[in-house]
């Protein structure tokens, strides 16, 4: 798809195709990144749904979906290229033994057959009709040193191999780039980068993102869904739930065929929605010293009772 | 700065004379005005911004936020200044008023972007060395200084935070930065020479190709064992320890969010972990959260007890023998010394390292006499002052070395 013919609008429509809910000012921002050809820097606490946007819009443009993982200590040859030594090694073994050419062996072990393409040069140097998206995920989680190392192919979309030239992109790649902010990134990065925050969603767009997964949920059961998510994230825990425990959750609760909340769903089924001990063991007291009640959550929160 | 609607306005007043017509001039304007308050902008984003503006109807104001916002602001936390500005800048009249035209990049007033450039790079180091190079700079009044004492009743009240001066939390949490970003730049560096990388190990190679007829195959890379290091930071939040406080919390932020793998604790007569409370960006927020949570802070102290906590719930899974184990206390305790020191013995067997942190330790005439101090003594790995700027790039040295 032609990212000139999309709309903010249209954005947004082609999301839901694909089950994404996204509200207007996240397809603002997404439809400029397209548009502008600018990579977009997705913040927001882990489980909104940061990763899933670049897998969801890859599907809906048609576009190969590369994914650059971050960790601690990735380096340029796994994120960009690396030389194939035992290719080359038993290339010039065999040329040894029919006493081949020395000058055209060394011109040889250096072209493409013998590079192994890592995700970024991957996505520059892509033949696809649509530019891929390029996902590089969690970037607080690789060093410093790789942050700047990405600024060249960030700003420029070429990367120089110094045996073979320079690679440009042939067209860009649309690139995504999350962060879970467990480090602040370099400013000089995100100056090249459009910015966005995605909060926790709304009770609103928390029940419609679960109706849009789960059609067959319960209207009541969706919206006591959402009060009790709502409320959570407002209290002390160790690890507030996102999007992603949310649809957890409510899977769950649907594949044991429940029509409503209550406390005894609630206790054995919270290992969606927390994942520390800690947390665990802080709700059970919470509602066992009933500091914490279901039936007055259900009763009292806002959007339920209008 | 503290942002009210006020300063606000002072900041779009003093760009009303940029401002002509036309998109352009006007982006520029706001750009200048968000440097008023405080947003770092630069050029290419107001570029970027402008060209992208014929991509929306910015008759949706909505919308118009959005794309302004995308472009110039990079932290979640510029969003209320903005917004702010936003509101006030873009009002009626002279909203309505900006026509759309082509943008001409050319036609950009070089002038009004004077600041731009390398200039903010080398600023925090600049402005580090120089918090530094002020030895005596208020932060810890020494002729202020309150007579240490212990208080017996658990007070369990809130701390009000509010008093904390913004000119001397810069100072600290400058200096913080300037420590963590060496401690951090030396593990990356070393990690480095560990990876498979170019390095090769000609002597493995060899070895290696023995099973290939004494052919190179294989290559064999020199490898490292990373050392990571951790730090657990347990930090007496009691009533003696009370002018230290602030410092203490900007001390405890600034390192958990500079460096990898920090864990946060702060202790009185219970021990509370506070890692998760402080992993914000902001630390008026940190403060709130800290404030709002942690209760018998200024309360007594029992140093024994808050160990014995640490000891059985967290050191298990968070103090390998790759973890500094980084105590800050005064050493004033009401607690049981046996028990103390029996759990500084388990802290010492689990731990690569103990640094006790002694803010008293700074002052002539004192000599770690109290019990508790004294019993803790024989198991410590490091035995520091910590009181102004300059212990703390004593101790950004100090740590610095164990790392390496």
């Amino acid at each position: 798809m032609d990212p000139k013919q999309l709309t903010i609008e249209k954005v947004q429509e082609i999301l839901l195709t694909e089950k994404y809910v996204c509200d207007r000012q996240l397809a603002t921002v997404v439809y400029l990144s397209l548009v502008m050809g600018k990579p977009l820097l997705l913040e927001g606490e882990a489980g909104v749904g940061k990763t899933e946007i670049a897998k969801v819009l890859s599907k809906v443009l048609g576009a190969r979906l590369i994914r650059l993982q971050c960790y601690e200590g990735l380096d340029a040859s796994t994120a960009l290229y690396e030389w194939n030594y035992p290719k080359q090694m038993l290339h010039i073994k065999l040329e040894e033994i029919e006493h081949g050419d020395k000058k055209k062996v060394e011109t040889e072990i250096f072209t493409q057959d013998y590079l192994v393409k890592r995700p970024l040069l991957d996505a520059i140097q892509s033949d696809d009709v649509n530019p891929p998206v390029l996902l590089i995920d969690e970037i607080d989680r690789a060093d410093m040193e790789f942050e700047a190392f990405l600024l060249e192919v960030l700003s420029d979309f070429q990367i120089t191999i110094p045996e073979l030239g320079t690679v440009t992109a042939k067209h860009r790649p649309y690139v995504f780039l999350t962060s879970n902010r467990t480090r602040e990134i370099h400013d000089a990065l995100k100056r090249r980068c459009l910015y966005h925050w995605i909060e926790y969603p709304t009770f609103d767009k928390e029940y419609e993102i679960i109706t849009t997964k789960f059609p067959e949920v319960e209207t009541k059961m969706a919206q006591q869904i959402c009060a009790f998510m709502q409320k959570v994230r407002e209290m002390n825990f160790y690890k507030r739930p996102g999007v992603a425990e949310t649809l957890d959750w409510a899977s769950a609760l649907i594949a044991l065929n429940r029509k409503q909340l209550d406390d005894k769903s609630v206790i054995e089924t919270m290992g969606c929605v927390f994942k520390y001990r800690e947390d665990l063991t802080h709700l059970r007291e919470q509602v066992e010293n009933r500091q914490f009640s279901l039936d007055q959550l259900l009763r009292t929160s806002p959007e339920l009772v209008s | 700065m503290d942002i009210t609607p006020e300063t606000v306005a002072e900041a779009v007043n003093k760009v009303a004379s940029v401002r002509g017509k036309g998109t352009l001039p006007n982006m520029m304007a706001f750009g200048r005005a968000l440097k008023h308050l405080g947003v770092k902008v630069s050029l290419s984003q107001l570029i970027d911004a402008s060209r992208s503006a014929d991509l929306v109807d910015i008759a949706e104001r909505g919308d118009f936020r959005a794309l302004l916002r995308a472009n110039l602001i990079s932290q979640k936390e510029d969003f209320a200044v903005f917004d702010m500005l936003f509101d006030c800048f873009w009002r009626e009249q002279s909203y309505e008023r900006v026509p759309m035209e082509t943008m001409d990049i050319q036609g950009t007033p070089t002038e009004s972007n004077a600041p731009e450039g390398g200039d903010e790079e080398g600023g925090v180091e600049e402005a580090a060395s120089e918090a530094i190079a002020n030895e005596n700079l208020p932060l810890e009044n020494l002729d202020e200084f309150a007579v240490p004492t212990y208080s017996a009743q658990e007070l369990m009240n809130r701390k009000d935070f509010s008093e904390m001066g913004t000119e001397e939390s810069r100072a600290i949490a400058r200096a913080i930065l300037l420590i963590a970003t060496k401690i951090a730049t030396q593990i990356s560096r070393r990690k480095k020479i560990g990876r498979k990388g170019p390095v090769i190990d000609p002597r493995a190679t060899m070895r290696r190709s023995m099973k290939f007829g004494g052919e190179v195959i294989e290559m064999s890379h020199r490898k490292r064992r990373i050392k990571k290091t951790k730090v657990v930071l347990l930090c007496d939040v009691s009533g003696s320890m009370d002018c230290y406080s602030r410092f203490l919390i900007q001390f405890m932020y600034g390192l958990q969010n500079e460096l990898w793998g920090v864990e946060t604790f702060v202790f009185s007569t219970s021990l509370s972990r506070i890692t998760h409370l402080i992993r914000t960006k902001n630390i008026i927020d940190a403060l709130d959260k800290i404030s709002g949570t942690i209760l018998g802070w200024s309360g007594g102290t029992n140093i024994g007890r808050s160990l014995h906590t640490f000891n059985r719930n967290f050191a298990p899974s968070m103090v390998t023998h790759r973890t500094v184990v980084v105590i800050i206390s005064d050493g004033w305790d009401r607690g049981d010394v046996t028990l103390l020191e029996k759990e500084m013995q388990d802290i010492k067997r689990r731990a690569k390292k103990i640094i006790w942190l002694n803010p008293l330790l700074a002052s002539e005439n004192y000599e770690p006499l109290c019990k508790g101090m004294q019993a803790a003594l024989p198991y410590l790995d490091m035995f520091l002052s910590v009181h102004n700027v300059n212990s703390l790039v004593a101790l950004g040295r100090t740590l610095e070395k164990m790392v390496a």
